[in-house]
């Protein structure tokens, strides 16, 4: 379980998090979420499909790594190998909330960091400083910060970038089934895919309403995005061979 | 003379009105975006007199009716306090002990298509019940668990489902869809003369405050008053009270006592000692009502009745408050439905107690008949008329034996309701007849004669087996069994294992349907 503790100069002035890549730090997972302000940089490296929060229902964009459950195909020995890592994976151990405050009458919701205290990134002697000497934020805290800034960021706009293809009814439910080099054979299901059908059938004014909200080129980055589910099949072929 | 159909109305804006309308609706584009579209689609709806609110019960067909009529599942759940609903459980029916109950899921038995499991279950029916080695829903009802997942997409399922709704509302809401999208002429006025063609036909009909509204098909959904098939065309009613009993109906509404109090998924039916009572969880209130006979029960007894069963299963307190509203009907239903160029749907076509929830089914099968058959002009509308009356009094007939096996099979004799209905006078001869074949070969698909036999034999299996109905061995060695044990072998142990994977992951009715009020469900 997560125990998320407000971030503090006081409380966490020693505290260090090892920045190094590996299963032990929780990066062995399947896929992860990914946000369209990202994806002309995820789609260099993992396909980008589309699937449902347990909790909610919700759809959201995600970025696969691997074609098992908690198989992560770009993780080795030396770290992760892949030229761009997704927000959502360089997050941990943090997290960016709101926090309800009252100033001249009004409800404000001001950001704040979190960080989980029980997770394996925490540590008291290896790994980056969050605070310097003289208490500031130090360069990796700081670029942590930003990292989170632009999850948030990215988590709003990809609210609109959802409702968008859904009214348009641009996703649709997928199967990918992978045959290997040995004859197994890898079904992943519960993903979504555009519907390349519906997109090349959009008329004008909706590619111009899509453009002007800045969502078609993401749409078209997650289509090129498929070419590298090659990459994980070749990956986990060369895997089997090795 | 130009006689095509073109002009419908509706008479009355019940629930029976307003699905009627949209089921048409669903299937002939009554817009008048389109220049060449004549057709017009009215509902003539009197603002004076209130919906009786018949039916909170649906089968799993009012999805894809829904769905047809382009609603969105989830503004239905939030807008008509709906609720899943996945089959009834039935205490009291077989012994009257308390202890004695059985399920009538949705869903029929595993692998149905190709294999009667039946004949094979029964060696076993002292360690399982019918139902849950058949099936896996009677498992999720009996927990109050949801027939799906938040990520399942609307109107998809795990398990099969109709709903448990608010019929008020229900009814506003498809006013609202209706008016709104379909574009569909809602007529708030009262009816108050009919004009007569050479023909017989209705030319049109007059209204206090909109003059006379001309139509080729006139549509009755008006209710038990049955303003055209009934008061003006004089169609009699065919009575079925010497075979269904019940008669009388005393309701209330009922609040949780707390707002996270578990959800039934399913209907409860109790039997009583002249007749049952129904129990529909709706996220915001439970509809609790005994359905009995007056020759056989008095008013006060039946109060008696129902208040102790809310005082058992709600507590004292709401037992005491709860308020009583009396609805009475005479079972049975008209000797036709379609007469000139007039057909009844809902109450003015018929009624019989609210065992098994068939008001709203009829009322969307008749729809979707009207629909899919409208005639082009009037030269045949008569023979469309014959099939129509043909198919629905098949059907009336399927759903009286139907419901009369339920009472049939009791042990109870613990008062004249139960001996009375065991007497073989009360009982119509088909059905004599089935439960006579059924002694030596369990229901199966030979059962159905049409293809889209209102009950499906799966339903009669379990009523038959839940209320303890044993079935004769075949007296000879079939060439087929040694085949059919190993496949039946293999389908019960699938079953097990689908009951336990489903009751493992599907969350709570109650947890369900707050996510479907906070997130909504996904098209897709």
């Amino acid at each position: 379980m997560s125990n998320y503790a407000l971030l503090n100069k006081e409380q966490h002035k020693d505290l260090k998090i090892i920045t190094q890549r590996g299963a032990s730090y929780g990066d062995n997972v399947m896929h992860a979420m990914t946000f369209a302000l990202e994806f002309r940089d995820v789609q260099s490296c993992y396909p980008i499909f589309f699937c449902k929060d347990e909790q909610t229902g919700g759809l959201y964009p995600t970025a696969l790594f691997g074609l098992e459950q908690d198989h992560n195909q770009f993780l080795n020995e030396s770290g992760w190998d892949a030229t761009y890592i997704p927000l959502s994976v360089r997050r941990h151990p943090f997290l960016i909330g709101f926090q309800s405050a009252s100033g001249n009458g009004e409800e404000q919701k001001a950001p704040v960091v979190s960080l989980d205290m029980d997770h394996p990134r925490i540590s008291d002697t290896e790994g980056e400083q969050l605070f310097d000497d003289k208490g500031e934020p130090s360069k990796y805290l700081q670029s942590t910060i930003a990292t989170l800034e632009n999850i948030h960021r990215g988590l709003e706009h990809n609210k609109g970038f959802i409702a968008a293809i859904l009214e348009y009814e641009l996703l649709e439910p997928f199967t990918l089934e992978v045959t290997l080099n040995n004859g197994s054979t890898h079904q992943l299901q519960g993903f979504y895919t555009i519907a390349e059908e519906k997109l090349h059938k959009l008329d004008g004014p909706a590619l111009g309403e899509l453009n002007a909200k800045g969502y078609l080129q993401p749409i078209f980055m997650a289509v090129a995005s498929i070419a590298r589910v090659r990459t994980l099949i070749d990956k986990k072929n060369a895997l089997l061979n090795g | 003379m130009n006689n095509t159909i073109n002009r419908l109305v509706i008479v009355g804006g019940g629930t029976a009105g307003w699905l009627t309308a949209g089921v048409i609706a669903a299937e002939h584009s009554c817009t008048s975006a389109d220049q060449h579209n004549n057709f017009q689609l009215s509902l003539v709806e009197s603002p004076d007199i209130a919906t009786i609110g018949v039916g909170e019960g649906t089968w799993p067909s009012m999805r894809s009716t829904l769905q047809k009529m382009g609603i969105s599942e989830t503004d239905f759940f939030r807008e008509c306090s709906a609720s899943f609903k996945q089959g009834t459980l039935f205490t009291g029916w077989q012994t009257g002990a308390g202890d004695d109950s059985y399920s009538h899921p949705f869903t029929a038995p595993h692998g149905y298509a190709e294999t009667n499991l039946a004949p094979y279950w029964q060696p076993q029916r002292d360690k399982i019940n019918f139902a849950d080695a058949v099936g896996s829903q009677s498992a999720l009802f009996e927990d109050k668990l949801a027939p799906k997942q938040i990520t399942t997409p609307e109107y998809a399922f795990h398990a099969n489902y109709g709903y448990h709704l608010d019929a008020g509302k229900f009814a506003e809401f498809l006013r609202k869809h209706c008016v709104e999208k379909l574009g569909i002429k809602h007529v708030k006025a009262n009816v108050t003369g009919i004009n007569t063609a050479d023909n017989g036909d209705i030319a049109s009909i007059e209204t206090d405050s909109h003059g006379s509204i001309a139509g080729d098909l006139f549509i009755d959904c008006s209710g038990s008053r049955a303003l055209l098939l009934g008061q003006h065309y004089d169609i009699p009613i065919c009575d079925k009270n010497d075979i269904l009993f019940n008669n009388t109906a005393l309701a209330a509404q009922i609040p949780y006592n707390n707002d996270s109090d578990p959800i039934s998924s399913c209907t409860l039916s109790t039997a009583q000692t002249a007749g049952w009572i129904w129990d529909i969880g709706l996220p915001t209130r439970r509809g609790i009502g005994h359905v009995y006979s007056s020759a056989h029960n008095s008013e006060e007894r039946a109060g008696e009745e129902l208040l102790s069963y809310i005082a058992t299963t709600a507590g004292p307190k709401l037992a005491a408050e709860a308020t009583l509203r009396k609805v009475q009907f005479s079972p049975g239903h008209r000797t036709k439905f379609w007469h000139k160029n007039c057909v009844a749907i809902g109450m003015s076509a018929g009624f019989i107690e609210p065992l098994e929830a068939s008001a709203l089914v009829l009322v969307e099968l008749s729809a979707a008949m009207i629909a899919e058959q409208l005639p082009a002009s009037r030269d045949h509308m008569d023979l469309v008329a014959k099939r129509f009356n043909d198919k629905f009094l098949y059907r009336w007939d399927s759903i009286i034996d139907f419901l009369k096996l339920h009472y049939i099979l009791t042990q109870r004799s613990d008062t004249d309701y139960w001996r009375d209905n065991c007497r073989t006078a009360s009982i119509p001869e088909s059905l004599q007849e089935k439960v006579a074949l059924w002694r030596h070969q369990s229901p199966w698909h030979r059962d159905s004669h049409h293809v889209d036999e209102l009950f499906p034999s799966a339903s009669f299996q379990y009523i038959l087996y839940g209320m303890g109905f044993k079935t004769k061995a075949h007296h000879t060695v079939r060439r087929s069994d040694a085949e059919a044990q190993k496949v039946v072998g293999r389908l019960f142990q699938e079953n097990a294992a689908r009951a336990q994977q489903l009751s493992g992951n599907m969350p709570s009715n109650r947890d369900l349907i707050d996510k479907i009020h906070s997130y909504g469900f996904q098209k897709i």
